[in-house]
């Protein structure tokens, strides 16, 4: 049986570390083949589930608690304001 | 986003509708970001009112249709850099030669805190996360905003910030474990005990 082809191997033939890995996926580089690829290494490889579970979990708390904060109501109209100001006619 | 001569002649409607439908439906998105760099509310709305007047006047190098968000994002880090951060001589820390000597290392597969763990985030319901992100140098919290809260892309990145896509990666690599270490302080003072050692 020859392994899955790893789609992660770059043109100069270097395998990667999982750390590596795991960054293409956290950080949303990864192409569909890559992420299928990681699933799989992910169940065998207990380092990678967690660090995965972990990173996962981080990049929702702060999508989630560090998003909001809507811009202050009167901004959008202070822009406006100050364009038709500084524009000629 | 390069620095293109192309100047497009729009007309007042065209520059109008630009400006309506592709800059200000992420003014959300840039007040987050200028009070994510400046950590200050009113400083915020100064840094973005000035983006959008920028955006602007410089509405004719920005081809219709392109990613404006990328567009604006850059000139609010670039405000940010000349005006904002020449005033308050907040001097960047970040040590880029350490970044990438730490990421060239054998330790990268070393996992560096082993004591956080998804079960202590889950506790994490207050201002301990973004407190955490509040506290990284402005370098380092800047590459988790771009990525994490807005989900751009390393090219885009690249651009917004005018560095390399491979120093993209060890800052946001470097970054992500300073949050982790953050949170692994706030883990053990809310009576986390590392039980795996
Ligand atoms: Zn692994």
């Amino acid at each position: 049986m020859t392994p899955p082809h790893n789609p992660f191997i770059q043109a100069d033939g270097k395998k990667p570390t999982c750390m590596e890995m795991l960054q293409v996926i956290i950080d949303g580089e990864a192409s569909s083949e890559q992420q299928e690829y990681f699933k799989n290494h992910m169940n065998r490889c207990l380092p990678c589930f967690k660090s995965y579970d972990l990173d996962m979990a981080i990049k929702r708390l702060l999508k989630t608690k560090c998003c909001g904060g809507d811009a202050p109501t009167d901004l959008v109209d202070q822009i406006k304001m100050q364009i038709s100001q500084n524009s000629p006619g | 986003m390069e620095e293109t001569l192309i100047r497009n002649n729009y007309s007042e409607k065209e520059k109008n509708d630009i400006f309506n439908g592709e800059f200000l439906p992420h003014i959300n998105s840039m007040y987050n970001f200028g009070f994510r760099l400046t950590l200050d509310r009113d400083d915020a709305k100064d840094l973005v009112q000035d983006t959008y007047l920028k955006a602007y006047r410089f509405i004719e190098s920005f081809q219709k249709g392109t990613n404006a968000k990328a567009w604006l994002f850059r000139i609010l880090k670039n405000s940010f850099i000349n005006d904002y951060r020449k005033k308050t001589k907040e001097p960047s820390k970040v040590d880029y030669q350490e970044v990438e000597t730490y990421y060239n290392s054998e330790d990268v597969n070393r996992q560096i805190t082993p004591d956080l763990r998804v079960e202590s985030l889950k506790d994490m319901i207050g201002d301990e996360i973004s407190n955490a992100l509040n506290s990284l140098d402005v370098d380092f919290r800047t590459v988790i905003i771009l990525c994490d809260l807005e989900g751009f892309k390393y090219e885009e990145m690249a651009k917004i910030l005018d560095i390399p896509i491979g120093t993209v990666r060890s800052r946001l690599h470097r970054a992500r474990n300073l949050l982790k270490e953050k949170l692994s302080e706030y883990a053990k003072s809310m009576g986390y005990k590392n039980t795996e050692l």
